[in-house]
């Protein structure tokens, strides 16, 4: 009778941890499965290190807290030279990233700190609209060059979402235009309802807030929004020079929502 | 390899971005801030090092993006920061610093999805995670970022091989370590994670 090579039928430790990851090969995977079926020892201790794998996977995914930048200066390993900047902003220019992610829950907790609900007590608020000019700005073409000034949030339960806001500079005259440029990707219009647009001197509501209204209160996505404001008809209190943030919230259907915000100095 | 999906997603974006496009970098920063920074910090422990790690990887992989060939960026990225944890640990901090509870204060915690409002639920849940975390913590370095691939970043074995430059059955033998090792501390402390025979006494 030939000999044939026993394998042995209880499995390791290595073959019961990569079993619950399916990373077997299938004959394996079935002969582990075999024999968990009719051990209870093995079954034990499968149940242990699949207890424990649910408890790891159960860490919480956190959001770092400042910015992740690369700095104009960091050049790659060839020649490279930035094209389309404003000029008053080169020696600042960043590429700024999601430091700023925020995915909250609507409800009594997050909705304090957008504004799809009412200000909060104290703050004050108003409204300005878009100026006409901005109709005949197409979309996304010329100031698409202006993301010298921008910054992109990425859904943290779905990456292929993200949602990004860009200005044409990240300093402004009290008497200028600001021009805001607001995309979506990766967001359907079943998936999304209202996107918020605002200008404040604090992150979040507090401190006075200007909404910018945009054209059309039934956005269509994937989102495309380009509009020109005039800073002197949002009447900010005085001092009017000074830091702010530009945010953007769009209220997801499953009651979350992504915020991003964008630093801007407006100057005398 | 089977490229996956992302791989496939990050070919465009890398291909850009080795062309110097800023923007199409941009968007693999975004496409991995959270992972990598979370890899980091369940590595080192701590925010702000964990921070410094990812920061430094995104300059890195931005000024070496051109000497990247056919390998997958997702695995090369995190193959930068899993350098960098190291260099971190020979430093001098060998084992992390465990973080102090106001480090990671829950303002910057997302995707949770479920709230749990009970005081009492929250606490626990809160323990729940700090024994979870002191665990990894505890792990050899090999064996923690074995463990961080694959059960946080939820990588496959074969990019994990990829990620570390060891044979898939290192891969494979250290993941399983580990998780013995966590399971042996967590079941010192049955209140919070009771075996399955505790719960049938019950």
């Amino acid at each position: 009778m030939p000999s044939e090579r026993r394998i042995p039928t209880e499995p390791t430790l290595e073959e019961l941890s990569a079993y619950l990851d399916h990373e077997l090969d299938v004959a394996t995977q079935a002969r582990v499965a075999d024999h968990v079926a009719g051990c209870a020892e093995c079954t034990r201790r499968l149940d242990g290190l699949r207890e424990t794998v649910h408890a790891v996977r159960a860490l919480p995914m956190e959001t770092p807290s400042r910015t992740f930048t690369i700095p104009a200066q960091r050049r790659q390993a060839f020649r490279w030279a930035p094209v389309g900047w404003v000029g008053g902003a080169a020696a600042a220019l960043l590429i700024i990233v999601a430091g700023v992610t925020q995915v909250h829950l609507n409800g009594p907790v997050g909705a304090t700190s957008t504004l799809s609900q009412a200000p909060a007590k104290g703050s004050q608020y108003s409204e300005v609209a878009p100026l006409d000019r901005s109709n005949d700005l197409a979309p996304g073409v010329a100031q698409r060059a202006s993301s010298a000034n921008a910054n992109t949030v990425v859904d943290p339960q779905n990456s292929s979402r993200s949602l990004t806001i860009s200005t044409d500079a990240s300093s402004y005259r009290a008497s200028g235009v600001i021009t805001v440029h607001v995309t979506t990707r990766g967001l359907s219009g079943a998936e999304a309802s209202s996107v918020k647009l605002s200008l404040s001197r604090e992150r979040g509501q507090a401190g006075y807030i200007v909404r910018l209204e945009p054209r059309s209160n039934a956005p269509t996505f994937p989102f495309d929004y380009e509009a020109a404001y005039s800073i002197q008809q949002m009447q900010l209190p005085a001092p009017v020079a000074g830091g702010y943030w530009l945010q953007v919230t769009i209220d997801m259907s499953d009651h979350r929502s992504l915020t991003a915000w964008l630093p801007l100095t407006i100057t005398p | 390899m089977v490229p996956s999906k992302s791989s496939n997603d990050d070919r465009d974006l890398v291909g850009r971005a080795r062309r110097g496009d800023r923007e199409a970098f941009t968007q693999l920063i975004v496409q991995y801030q959270v992972p990598l920074y979370n890899m980091a910090l369940r590595m080192v422990g701590t925010p702000d090092d964990a921070a410094d790690i990812a920061q430094e990887a995104f300059l890195r992989a931005w000024e070496k993006i051109r000497t990247l060939r056919d390998a997958p960026f997702k695995s090369w990225l995190f193959q930068i920061a899993a350098n960098l944890c190291y260099d971190h640990f020979r430093r001098g901090r060998r084992f992390g610093v465990m973080p102090d509870e106001d480090q990671t204060g829950s303002s910057n915690v997302v995707g949770l999805g479920i709230a749990t409002p009970d005081p009492q639920e929250r606490t626990e849940a809160n323990e729940r995670t700090r024994l979870v975390r002191d665990s990894i913590q505890a792990l050899d370095h090999d064996m923690r970022i074995a463990i961080i691939l694959r059960d946080v970043n939820g990588m496959a074995y074969d990019e994990i091989a990829a990620v570390l430059r060891v044979p898939l059955g290192t891969v494979k033998s250290r993941i399983a370590r580990a998780r013995a090792q966590v399971q042996e501390r967590l079941q010192q402390h049955p209140d919070f994670f009771p075996s399955r025979e505790d719960a049938h006494a019950e």
